[in-house]
């Protein structure tokens, strides 16, 4: 039982990190197949309209993540800003939305928050961001 | 050495032990009004827009300085501030002036933050400045009338005549988080 506490508190994930408008933003790395400079796929989706209401923090996507859809098991590619960088956080730093605010946010992808530095970050939870419309 | 007293001395004998009795049945007068036994209730005194409020105590489990930084938390309605991280803990901050029907501060929230549990919810609260904490008899907590504000009625669950001025309303935390969570505020 204390190992497997040990472990729980040692346990890292690992999080591919990127701008959308204004924040650091990020999505779990076993959904991230790919990157790349130009959109390839059938179905490519720009960050901003899943995350921000029309004409919010406009901005052309600098990178496009290749992810795959878990349910239908086709990829798909999400355009991202910034500094694109895989960190591994513990996992014991990343916090679900306070239950407030899970009943009042837009993004149904918005899953939870953590820190980098001091610096806030929005964890996307991959599978139901494959499931929004732009 | 004379012990006989003065007529001067005599005068403010009898001013003294008059002035002892006084003080004697005023405490007789005040112990007869205050029952020790009486049920209180803790209070936590407060402001918003110039308003008076309070919360009960045992709802507020922390009262966070003006300066706790607060993140910003995009796509969320205005009554939401956003996130606070607290000793490895992540809060939500809201604001009640949508709520409770009060005009929204223009110049970025500067007061303290009330740290609220409520019906399992644990969540920010700012105010505009914290007033004071006390106990207060639960007899002289009345019924709010139904002349109170439609806006602030589902939330106030007594109301508390502080002084001659003004009646303060004690706001209900639970109906307070249930209304936000129904997308009220």
């Amino acid at each position: 039982m204390a190992e497997k506490h040990n472990s729980q508190a040692q346990a890292l994930v690992a999080l591919v990190l990127f701008d959308v408008g204004p924040y650091r933003t990020a999505l779990e790395a076993c959904h991230v197949l790919d990157m790349t400079e130009h959109p390839s796929a059938a179905r490519v989706i720009n960050a901003h309209s899943l995350l921000y209401q029309e004409g919010e923090h406009p901005q052309q996507p600098s990178r496009w993540l290749t992810l795959r859809d878990t349910p239908t098991a086709s990829t798909w590619q999400l355009g991202v800003n910034g500094e694109i960088t895989l960190q591994q956080l513990p996992a014991k730093s990343l916090y679900p939305l306070p239950t407030l605010l899970q009943s009042r946010h837009h993004s149904p992808a918005l899953c939870g928050v953590t820190f980098v530095g001091e610096q806030l970050v929005l964890l996307l939870d991959a599978n139901k961001l494959s499931l929004q419309k732009p | 050495m004379n012990l006989e007293p003065s007529h001067d001395g005599n005068a403010k004998e009898q001013q003294a032990t008059q002035s002892l009795n006084e003080a004697l049945t005023a405490q007789h007068d005040d112990e007869s009004v205050v029952d020790v036994d009486e049920p209180t209730q803790q209070l936590v005194l407060f402001r918003i827009n110039g308003q008076r409020f309070a919360l009960p105590g045992s709802a507020v489990s922390e009262i966070l300085p003006s300066d706790q930084p607060v993140y910003y938390v995009p796509e969320l309605p205005a009554s939401t501030e956003g996130v606070l991280h607290l000793r490895g803990n992540i809060e939500s901050v809201i604001s009640l002036n949508s709520l409770l029907g009060l005009p929204t501060p223009e110049a970025p929230p500067s007061g303290m933050i009330l740290l609220v549990k409520a019906a399992g919810i644990r969540s920010g609260v700012r105010i505009e400045t914290l007033d004071d904490v006390c106990d207060v008899a639960q007899s002289l907590l009345q019924p709010p009338p139904e002349t109170l504000s439609r806006s602030l009625l589902p939330y106030v669950s007594a109301l508390w005549q502080a002084d001659e001025r003004q009646a303060l309303a004690l706001l209900d935390p639970e109906a307070l988080f249930a209304a936000y969570q129904q997308g009220l505020g």
